[in-house]
């Protein structure tokens, strides 16, 4: 469409995509190791934090709703600011995409193809992310929303575990009292991380109005996936049995079979691929999209193209491991923190004070 | 070389000029001049025929010139030479020809009157007079109204498009009688100069639709345009793409439906097929049957469609990569099946499913080509003696066979040709993918064909609607078909001006008004 918006629906699934990807494979693990089978509350509350976030950054965008975030900043802090925050935006979703992008790869070599070298399949995905990428931002919406449609069934698929269910396993809850739960909201957290898109996507956004409604319902959704997800693994496994696998949430299907098919696990993680791209595609776009505005220019694939190449050579320079992977993904969540829950706050209290301190003067 | 292709150009150019200059010309009122200039500009021209007569009515020389392949000599004979010849004009009123005949066009233009005489109109020259009389009596050959035998159908209207514009536009007219529906004319091609005419209806179809169809048609600058096909091809949005933009059809009352729900339907003259635009991909797995059949038939029909579409495509690579790649995911007793039946096959999975495919591939493009009793014979010794035999002498496995059948059969179940062409063509690099990467190779040409899909245009209009601009209503008549009354609104796709084409207030069968 020549009007290169988003519906509302597009909104939502675009937020949901890069919230869900491939954090939800190891989170039931991670949470259990620190809140044991408690974790599910806390995504609950994490859910609680995020949607505050979230809406604290629709109220900042509401002050400037035809800009980006990058408009707003250059508004308020002039035209050497706004720069910079271009630049640090480009570099953390960057990073962030490039990151969740070689985590794919890794965990499609562990699963599924364990005898390809891992640069081929950065270079096998980068052409389907190109081809999507390159278009404006109404195709990736348009990509988001399908893929959510035709993933759904992924999440049905976990409720056949569930007639292994011990529901003791719940039981008693809280029982390690509220610190472990509270203290391990910050792993939850991250789970969640990708609603910050909303400050490039609100711009873009067709009817403005239901903004706020949408985030939250994003929110939501992913929220319940996560909540469904931990709960089946919780009740499927032992508490002690959880921490033993890597991705618990993989494992569980090993134990679905059919009379035509086994080993569902291979055909669900290939088709997981489509879930983990909804988390990588925006953020490569956006990355692209802020050097693009950087440079003034208003067509992207040339710095897609770019930064697609120099990700081949990094990932075949230098042979990403499991362990780096892991260290570079627990810096990342410092910076996704700071950009994620301390930047829109403190904007949120600039732009507001600045605004009573305006009519403060005029008066 | 720059210099040379300059001069080129400069020659080219004087050279359209000199023909301009001298079609512009008027003609004269010499009848003999007229002549001989008839006979220079159609030299080698046995079918030209010139009649001399003397028009009795004013008793002045005057000269018939038509095409004697391409006009109707009946009524030349009864309607334009007798009047002419044996008709005394009793009020002497020299202005007046008494012809019994109602298209007269009187014209100076040499280029008209070429155009004339190419289009099957008869010329008449008369002496002293400096304009000449064009009447219309064409009769191109054609073919009498038949049932369109590429898209069959049960309970449809059993006729279809012919070779004649104006049969074509008539066929539409039959089935919308109404004074919004409107025709625009442009003429298309240097040389074959053909008619082209826009069908739409004034107050549903989107003005910018219609704008955009009629320049891009408006910017063809060829030769000649033989095949509809021909034309698709300039004016589609994407030409790399294997799915068609524009939907060809043969079929008046399929034609006419679309121009209900608001779409555009391009009638190209001497081409059978007319082009409906803009599509969606939907449009594609439509047939008129599935509205003459009850609606519970006609969606599980319409399902089994797109469920062939995915077969067709994946499942040959599927075989693939569950063959080379995952055989874990088969159950052992399965596996145990297909080990045996592969047991004495040499080569590897991909290297005997590209072997068959392209059999099948060949077979099917033999069967077309040839005359139709010849074409039975090849698809029963390709289809079921090569596969036998192949199978027997242990080249290819039982499994693979089957394989190949289900999808041939699965790419015959979509309706509309070009799309089960496209879909044949999207299943090679798919099996390759599959025989490089497995599943993840699968997933990846699955990303890539929706990447495609997605931002692929019709006429500026998204082509993945009502699935990838998701719209709810519009799905009604999607992969279900919705009773025809309960689809209220026409497709959000077309931009339709007017919305409402259907109330779904009808009576109940027992409710008494």
């Amino acid at each position: 469409m020549k009007t290169n918006k988003i519906t509302l629906m597009q909104y939502i699934f675009l937020i949901h995509g890069v919230q869900v990807g491939v954090g939800l494979l190891t989170l039931p693990r991670e949470l259990a190791e620190k809140a044991g089978t408690d974790g599910w509350i806390t995504i609950i509350l994490s859910w609680l934090l995020t949607s505050a976030v979230s809406l604290i950054i629709i109220q900042v965008m509401k002050k400037r709703p035809d800009g980006t975030i990058l408009d707003l900043v250059t508004y308020y802090f002039g035209k050497w600011v706004g720069k910079a925050a271009t630049i640090l935006f480009a570099l953390y979703f960057a990073a962030l995409g490039n990151l969740i992008f070689i985590r794919e790869a890794i965990f499609i070599q562990a699963w599924i193809l364990p005898r390809t070298e891992l640069y081929i399949f950065i270079l096998l995905l980068s052409l389907p992310t190109y081809l999507i990428v390159k278009n404006n931002i109404t195709v990736l919406g348009r990509y988001s929303e399908l893929v959510f449609f035709i993933t759904i069934w992924i999440l049905i698929a976990y409720l056949i575990p569930l007639n292994y269910a011990n529901w003791l396993h719940l039981l008693p809850v809280v029982k390690e009292g509220w610190l472990p739960i509270v203290s391990s909201i910050r792993t939850t957290i991250f789970s969640f991380i990708g609603f910050e898109v909303a400050f490039f996507l609100y711009p873009f956004l067709h009817k403005k109005e239901k903004a706020s409604l949408g985030i939250v319902i994003a929110n939501t959704i992913t929220m319940l996936s996560l909540l469904m997800i931990t709960l089946v693994v919780y009740l499927f496994f032992s508490p002690d049995e959880i921490t033993v696998f890597n991705e618990p949430a993989i494992v569980i299907i090993k134990i679905i079979e059919f009379t035509f098919v086994e080993r569902l696990e291979i055909i669900i993680f290939s088709y997981y691929i489509f879930v983990i791209s909804t988390t990588v595609l925006p953020l490569i776009f956006f990355a692209v999209y802020c050097t693009s505005q950087l440079v003034g220019k208003q067509d992207h694939s040339r710095h897609l193209l770019l930064f697609l190449i120099l990700q081949f050579l990094i990932v075949l320079l230098i042979p990403p491991t499991v362990e780096r992977n892991a260290i570079l993904r627990e810096g990342m969540n410092v910076v996704s923190f700071v950009f994620a829950f301390v930047f829109p706050i403190c904007i949120w209290v600039y732009v507001s004070l600045h605004g009573v301190l305006k009519r403060g003067i005029k008066k | 070389m720059i210099f040379f292709r300059k001069y080129k150009k400069m020659q080219n150019s004087s050279q359209q000029t000199n023909n301009n200059s001298q079609t512009q010309k008027s003609i004269s009122s010499e009848l003999m001049d007229n002549v001989t200039e008839i006979k220079s500009i159609f030299s080698d021209t046995p079918d030209l025929v010139i009649r001399h007569i003397v028009i009795k009515q004013t008793d002045s020389k005057a000269a018939l010139i038509y095409l004697s392949g391409i006009t109707d000599s009946q009524t030349i004979y009864n309607h334009v030479l007798s009047p002419l010849l044996f008709e005394e004009n009793k009020e002497n009123n020299e202005a007046d020809l008494k012809v019994s005949l109602g298209h007269i066009k009187e014209v100076t233009k040499w280029q008209e009157i070429e155009t004339a005489i190419l289009n099957g109109e008869c010329v008449l020259f008369v002496d002293e007079y400096s304009e000449a009389f064009i009447f219309g009596t064409p009769d191109f050959p054609k073919r009498s109204l038949e049932d369109s035998p590429l898209e069959s159908t049960l309970s449809g209207a059993h006729v279809g498009f012919t070779e004649s514009i104006a049969d074509n536009i008539g066929l539409i007219r039959k089935q919308i009688r109404n004074r919004e529906l409107k025709i625009k004319e442009i003429t298309v091609g240097e040389r074959g100069k053909s008619k082209v005419s826009i069908l739409y209806l004034e107050d549903v179809a989107n003005p910018e639709v219609l704008q955009e169809l009629e320049t891009r048609i408006q910017k063809v600058d060829v030769d000649g345009i033989i095949n509809s096909g021909v034309l698709t091809e300039f004016i589609e949005d994407n030409s790399y793409s294997p799915f068609p933009q524009l939907l060809l059809t043969e079929r008046p009352d399929f034609a006419a439906s679309e121009i209900l729900q608001g779409r555009i339907v391009t009638v190209v003259d001497r081409s059978p097929n007319v082009i409906i635009g803009p599509t969606t991909f939907d449009s594609f797995f439509r047939t008129m049957d599935d509205y003459g059949s009850r609606w519970i038939v006609a969606s599980f029909v319409r399902l089994l469609r797109y469920f062939g579409f995915f077969i067709a495509i994946l499942l040959p690579a599927f075989y693939i990569a569950i063959i080379s790649f995952h055989f874990e995911v088969i159950p052992l007793k399965l596996l145990f099946s297909i080990g045996v039946s592969r047991e004495r096959v040499p080569f590897p999975p991909y290297l005997e499913a590209f072997i068959m495919e392209f059999t099948l591939e060949m077979l099917r493009e033999a069967g077309i080509r040839l005359p139709a009793k010849i074409g039975q014979t090849v698809g029963i010794v390709g289809g079921i003696v090569i596969g036998q035999a192949a199978v027997e002498a242990g080249v290819v496995s039982n499994i693979m066979v089957i394989v190949v059948a289900i999808t041939a059969i699965a790419s015959f179940i979509i309706p509309n040709y070009e799309m089960s062409s496209a879909i044949r063509i999207v299943r090679f690099p798919m099996m390759i993918l599959a025989t490089l990467f497995g599943f993840v190779g699968i997933v990846a040409g699955i990303m890539i064909l929706i990447a495609h899909f997605i931002s692929l245009e019709s006429l500026g209009t998204p082509y993945s609607s009502p699935i990838a601009p998701l719209r709810f209503k519009d799905l009604k008549d999607v992969f279900i078909r919705f009773p025809v009354w309960s689809v209220e609104k026409r497709p959000l796709s077309t931009q339709a001006v007017q919305n409402r084409r259907a109330n779904s207030n009808r009576p109940k069968g027992d409710e008494k008004g």
